[in-house]
């Protein structure tokens, strides 16, 4: 009976050991993504340069009177559509990109990925 | 070309005119004008530029000067819908004065020289006329209707526009680039 007991109590220290263990992994397996905001106002984007991890998120928002949009600059490979005052667009940042508005071509950013 | 100088003649007469500037056309006292005078001046020189675009839209075929007056039509429309909620709000009628008057009579001439032109030569006038409309409304609006304003909210509303005029400014400096080779 004592060893019985003895083997029930190893086996709980072990699942306890294994569900501690699992759970650190899980930690260090599951990257903490964040969450930026770019607001377009005053016809700027701001800010204008924006440095992120791969996997984050960035929402740009219409804070203007008038519409923008949100567009990669070199081949236009990807673009919010015109946004009206108040409306927001997000991205998962993948790669660095050069963006501007293509209503208004002189409003340029900047999306550095690390 | 031409409609633009008196206007521009105008606000440096505004901003100098206590270092008496001399001017022939306007070297009379800095203009005094009431907040409903400033929202008719407003909106009069936002719809000017809108019926500079729709004539550019009839009249070209050029991409870039079709997109850019669709951008001016789009943003000096939204910006008339701001001033006419906010001069509701205030109860306030925008009422004509001699500055308004003025504006579209040169606005008038300045349409009959677009319509005179087609082609390449529409292209070059249009774009030239958006730039030297441009810097004369930013210099109007900067140096003489947000100085004289009253109410708040009419100068936030002014001082909210300037950074679109000077946007637009670059984008037709931009464009005007494109023609001048």
């Amino acid at each position: 009976m004592k060893n019985y007991k003895a083997l029930m109590r190893n086996h709980l220290y072990l699942l306890i050991s294994l569900l501690f263990f699992a759970s650190c992994s899980n930690r260090t397996d599951t990257p903490v993504h964040k969450v930026y905001t770019v607001e377009i106002k005053q016809m700027q984007f701001q800010p204008a340069e924006l440095t992120v991890q791969k996997g984050d998120t960035i929402i740009w928002i219409n804070r203007d009177i008038v519409q923008h949009d949100v567009t990669e600059e070199k081949s236009k490979a990807w673009t919010s559509s015109p946004l009206l005052t108040g409306q927001s667009w997000t991205l998962v940042a993948t790669e660095n990109a050069d963006y501007y508005c293509s209503i208004h071509q002189v409003m340029k950013g900047k999306l550095l990925v690390q | 070309m031409k409609c633009i100088k008196p206007l521009v003649k105008w606000a440096g007469a505004a901003i100098l005119y206590t270092m008496v500037m001399p001017s022939p056309a306007f070297s009379q006292q800095k203009p005094d004008l009431s907040d409903p005078e400033i929202a008719s001046v407003a909106v009069a020189a936002n719809q000017i530029d809108i019926n500079y675009a729709e004539i550019a839209k009839e009249k070209s075929k050029n991409a870039d000067i079709l997109e850019f007056a669709q951008t001016m039509a789009n943003d000096h429309k939204a910006v008339i819908a701001q001033a006419v909620a906010l001069v509701t709000k205030l109860g306030v009628t925008p009422k004509d004065n001699a500055v308004t008057q003025k504006m579209q009579a040169d606005a008038e001439k300045t349409k009959k020289m677009l319509r005179s032109k087609s082609g390449a030569a529409f292209n070059k006038a249009y774009i030239d006329n958006e730039v030297a409309y441009h810097k004369a409304v930013i210099s109007a609006v900067e140096d003489l209707l947000i100085p004289e304003s009253d109410n708040n909210e009419l100068k936030e509303l002014l001082q909210n526009v300037v950074p679109a005029l000077k946007t637009h400014l670059m984008h037709a400096e931009m464009v005007q680039k494109k023609f001048s080779k």
